[in-house]
């Protein structure tokens, strides 16, 4: 019932206070966008330089909508929501899936990326773990995960008692810790783990994908529920490019499948 | 925002956690300082060379760097080493180690401030070095240091938050992950401020009687 009224109360909204964020935008020149530091989804390079497919897709969609430039923000994924929320951001553009929670919280654009589930696990996997279950089940395994980020939330939601589900703070750490042997497994997703996997260039490791039960999620860019318009005229120039191949054009290089994104929905993922 | 006082009561068991971790902290690394701190400020007067220039290189060399590239270093680089901390241990190392260096100067101002005729009083009557210590210097040194030593105590139990960075789940952290899954920061913020401010004050008391009952030995 409140969902209604506020569909109802944003759809008899002035169009032109609507359009006012847009107009924001294109006026100060550039969007802010919240980015973690997780290639390939999100990279910051050592000159400071944003990359990463999902900035790469913001960049020119915004673009395409008269918003020339993007500045970039690296933050916590946990806190990207309320960091959107209290107006921080323009907008999250980070590989942050969709779930329905988040949908709740946010307007997501339709799908960008999609990626499955991965675990970094020390060279032949000596525990035999492949899903976040076996980890609930081994009462010593514990699990590293980025602090807000989706594998946190599915390791708990598996049954991982909150002690034994470590925040790292970023790629490297988790990787190290899982070196000095203070994790048994670090979970991210097929692509962040395999890039992590080949700068690390460690024999001693290996990557087990996908994790059993979990499936593939897409992020989207998110935006404010107030913001629904810059959502729609967002969807509207992605939409665009996914027709016309630029958008397989960014995402691919990076190792995503544009069909993967193209072949499901927000409506699907946020179980609308 | 809107302050929601279920969400706050929700979350208080979570935090109060987290508390316990972080008194626990503080407790051990108060300990760790205050011993340490000792060690440092006596070792620093040796009549040796050999003790005195690296112990006081040492402690200018942690003073003068951040407690969180140490706790960097304890926790993410010692490994390399073969130093495998577990993150509660890194913890108060680090912030032990780190308080020590301060308290150290506390105590040799403590020590300096101790009448040169005690020193000249204490050789004249034929006293030992660790009776002189024990006996003479530090009973009339430690009382004066009590209000500078509750400084530094409420400084360190302030800065427990740090800690989050090597994965310790004290207070400051346990408010970072309810925020993370609930997107909500006012809550969980604003307590971890009362739980701490509520320690303080209560520490402060404590320590004031601390000094008034213990303080009076100076005169």
């Amino acid at each position: 019932m409140k969902t209604t009224f506020l569909t109802l109360a944003l759809m008899a909204a002035p169009a032109a206070v609507m359009a006012d964020k847009l107009d924001d935008l294109k006026a100060q020149g550039f969007a802010r966008i919240a980015i973690a530091n997780e290639p390939p989804f999100t990279a910051v390079a050592a000159d400071g330089s944003v990359s990463g497919a999902a900035p790469d897709v913001a960049r020119e969609v915004f673009k395409r909508l008269g918003v020339p430039e993007v500045v970039a923000s690296i933050s916590e994924y946990g806190a990207m929501i309320p960091g959107l929320q209290a107006r921080r951001h323009d907008a999250i553009t980070a590989g942050l899936f969709m779930k329905p929670e988040r949908c709740a919280a946010v307007a997501y654009s339709e799908p960008v990326l999609c990626d499955a589930e991965a675990f970094l696990l020390p060279k032949g996997n000596p525990k035999g773990f492949t899903s976040f279950a076996d980890i609930a089940a081994d009462p010593t395994a514990t699990i590293g995960a980025p602090g807000g980020g989706t594998e946190e939330k599915l390791a708990l939601e598996a049954g991982v008692p909150r002690e034994r589900v470590i925040v790292v703070p970023d790629g490297q750490s988790g990787l190290k810790m899982l070196q000095d042997g203070r994790l048994d497994v670090y979970s991210l997703p097929v692509l962040s783990i395999s890039d992590l996997l080949a700068k690390a260039n460690d024999p001693n490791l290996e990557m087990l994908a996908p994790v059993v039960g979990a499936p593939v999620y897409c992020d989207g860019a998110a935006f404010r529920k107030e913001d629904a318009a810059l959502r729609d005229a967002f969807d509207v120039e992605l939409a665009k490019m996914k027709e016309s191949g630029e958008f397989a054009a960014i995402v691919e290089p990076y190792g995503f499948s544009a069909a993967a994104a193209m072949s499901t929905s927000r409506a699907e993922l946020c179980g609308e | 925002m809107e302050w929601d006082w279920t969400f706050a009561a929700e979350i208080t068991p979570v935090l109060l956690e987290g508390l316990k971790l972080t008194l626990l902290i503080t407790l051990l690394s108060a300990i760790v300082a205050a011993v340490l701190g000792l060690v440092f400020a006596v070792a620093r007067r040796a009549q040796s060379p050999w003790v005195a220039r690296p112990v006081t290189f040492l402690v200018e060399f942690i003073r003068g760097t951040p407690l969180l590239v140490q706790l960097y270093f304890i926790f993410y680089v010692l490994p390399g080493a073969g130093i495998l901390l577990p993150p509660l241990v890194a913890g108060v190392i680090g912030m032990g180690l780190h308080y020590a260096t301060y308290t150290a100067e506390v105590y040799r101002a403590g020590i300096e401030n101790v009448a040169r005729g005690q020193w000249e009083a204490a050789r004249a009557t034929n006293l030992t070095t660790r009776q002189t210590w024990a006996h003479v210097i530090l009973p009339q040194a430690v009382p004066p240091m009590i209000p500078a030593l509750a400084n530094y105590l409420i400084a360190l139990f302030k800065e427990t938050p740090l800690l989050s960075a090597i994965t310790v789940l004290e207070m400051m952290n346990q408010a970072k992950l309810v925020a993370n899954s609930s997107y909500r920061y006012i809550e969980p913020m604003t307590l971890v401020g009362v739980f701490f401010l509520a320690m303080s004050l209560v520490s402060v008391v404590l320590l004031r009687w601390l000094e008034h009952r213990f303080g009076r030995l100076a005169k």
